[in-house]
């Protein structure tokens, strides 16, 4: 479905991304796992049209879609979830909610999406007319995985829904995620942590210094001794 | 209760003062609102802002003393003038300032680019119309008496209409789809990025909705005042010390402050001459700046 190849990634001077190379099929769940500041996010970055300079290929459904404006990659069915949320502030949750649903493909699913969305995020409902700077984290969080969903699109790019959330959020927000993922949306979901994602990963990546260091299903990367070091220092 | 001749006298002319800063006042909360608008999407500043005032203003002018346009009035006038000004600023947009966009410190790029299209414009205006004033009939003319008071019903349509002017750009704003994705970008560009909305697009946009704003402004205002090509920069000077007296980027700000200062220039105006209404503008700025820098409902920093 996603087929990353050989790309390279620029923000100004510095060199972020260094031939990655990652696919991702449809119906799955890919976890990218590293350390902070590696390159992960800008690897989602990239797919969404939200890096200046990227070299390579990225294809989407057999279309090359590297270089394409951000509203026609969301056009075409992709989504960028960022870790920092990035919801507008002064706007009510339904606002957000909407104009989440901006682009061409998703404006005709708008009403049965709103739905659908409310119904994987209750809480939503009660806060339908607060405004989003008055949320918590957690909420925002859902916030803006909802407001995701609200695009219509077929696949996901997640960054660290988990950041900032205490264990318990975390649990509800992967499994929603895991839920999402069972309704017939692919994910691709970046994460710092093994132990928690393993479980609902279909597959693992790791990014080192902007390489990829590692492929694998989740048991292979439990048992791995050089991921052993790097996530949990052993 | 038994008042004298002169409390009588007074009195009316008190009224008269307050319609007349009501008026004027409501037509700078127009053009306060267009500016800031601008500034708050794009973070840039126009300074051919008050050249566009001009521009509506000359529009009609043409339209009705050079093509004798008569149907509908008024009405008939900013059908036409309206799209009209919504191209020309949607089309400058893109030929002139989308293109610095792409380049680094941009906002300020564009101040210097939007002053040189003030110089061009006031210039072109001078060699199309000439430097004499012109000046457009009054919407409605008369005056409406209730009791002994006095009002001319220019000023309640100018009143009236700008207020409806407001109201429907607070419409536009609130409800329908440009104006949310406007607010959007406004308040999270990358947000509004993530999600789909084209930045270039509504750039182009709000700056065209500014520019159909003070338009309309210098439509309403040109049958009161005189324009003549150099106005632009009275105006100008005008918008921006409601804009920052009101806070830059808020659109309630903008709104208190321009009834504030549209008051306060009638009174001013009315005690000590009319050239002083601009010292007494620049005296409230200076006060706002030493004071209260972030101005009456601005964030600050």
């Amino acid at each position: 479905m996603l087929q990353v190849s050989n790309l390279n990634a620029y923000y100004g001077e510095s060199h972020v991304l260094r031939d990655v190379s990652v696919a991702v099929n449809q119906g799955e769940v890919v976890v990218m796992l590293g350390p902070n500041g590696h390159g992960k996010s800008t690897l989602l970055k990239s797919i969404c049209g939200l890096v200046d300079r990227t070299e390579g290929n990225i294809t989407y459904n057999d279309r090359d879609i590297n270089g394409l404006a951000t509203e026609k990659i969301v056009n075409l069915g992709l989504i960028y979830i960022a870790e920092n949320r990035e919801l507008f502030p002064y706007m009510t949750v339904l606002e957000n909610l909407k104009l989440g649903a901006y682009s061409k493909n998703a404006r005709a699913h708008e009403k049965e999406n709103l739905e659908r969305v409310f119904k994987l995020f209750p809480r939503l409902v009660d806060r339908k007319k607060q405004f989003a700077s008055t949320m918590s984290g957690g909420e925002a969080r859902m916030l803006a995985v909802a407001r995701g969903l609200m695009s219509n699109a077929d696949f996901l790019c997640i960054d660290e829904p988990s950041l900032g959330l205490q264990p318990s959020l975390r649990l509800e927000i992967f499994s929603t995620i895991k839920r999402i993922n069972a309704q017939g949306k692919t994910v691709l979901l970046v994460e710092q942590n093994i132990p928690q994602i393993a479980e609902m990963a279909d597959r693992i990546y790791v990014m080192e210094e902007g390489r990829i260091s590692f492929e694998g299903n989740p048991d292979e990367a439990l048992n791995n001794e050089h991921l052993k070091e790097v996530f949990l220092g052993m | 209760m038994n008042l004298n001749e002169d409390t009588i006298l007074w009195l009316y002319e008190i009224t008269d003062v307050i319609i007349a800063g009501l008026s004027t006042g409501s037509v700078y909360a127009l053009m306060a609102v267009g500016m800031t608008l601008v500034y708050g999407v794009t973070k840039a500043f126009n300074f051919a802002y008050g050249d566009f005032f001009n521009m509506g203003g000359y529009f009609a002018w043409i339209l009705i003393f050079g093509l004798g346009f008569q149907f509908g009035g008024y009405l008939g006038v900013l059908v036409i003038v309206m799209p009209l000004m919504f191209a020309v600023g949607y089309g400058l947009e893109k030929l002139l300032i989308a293109p610095l966009r792409k380049r680094a410190d941009w906002e300020n790029k564009v101040m210097m680019l939007t002053l040189g299209l003030a110089l061009f414009l006031t210039s072109l205006y001078t060699v199309v119309f000439g430097a004499r004033m012109k000046s457009l009939p009054p919407i409605l003319d008369g005056i409406l008496e209730v009791g002994q008071l006095v009002f001319s019903y220019q000023d309640i349509m100018i009143f009236v209409m700008s207020l409806g002017g407001i109201m429907l750009f607070g419409w536009l704003l609130n409800t329908t789809r440009l104006g949310m994705a406007v607010r959007a970008v406004a308040q999270n560009p990358i947000g509004a990025k993530i999600v789909g909305i084209p930045r270039e697009r509504i750039f182009a946009a709000t700056f065209a909705i500014s520019t159909v704003m003070v338009g309309f402004g210098g439509i309403l205002l040109s049958q009161k005042w005189f324009i003549n090509p150099n106005s632009g920069g009275t105006i100008m000077v005008k918008a921006w010390v409601v804009t920052a007296f009101g806070g830059m980027g808020s659109i309630r700000g903008g709104l208190y402050a321009a009834f504030i200062i549209g008051m306060l220039e009638a009174f001013v105006g009315w005690m000590f001459g009319m050239s002083y209404g601009i010292i007494a503008l620049f005296v409230l700025l200076l006060a706002t700046l030493a004071f209260r820098p972030q101005g009456l409902m601005g964030k600050g920093e």
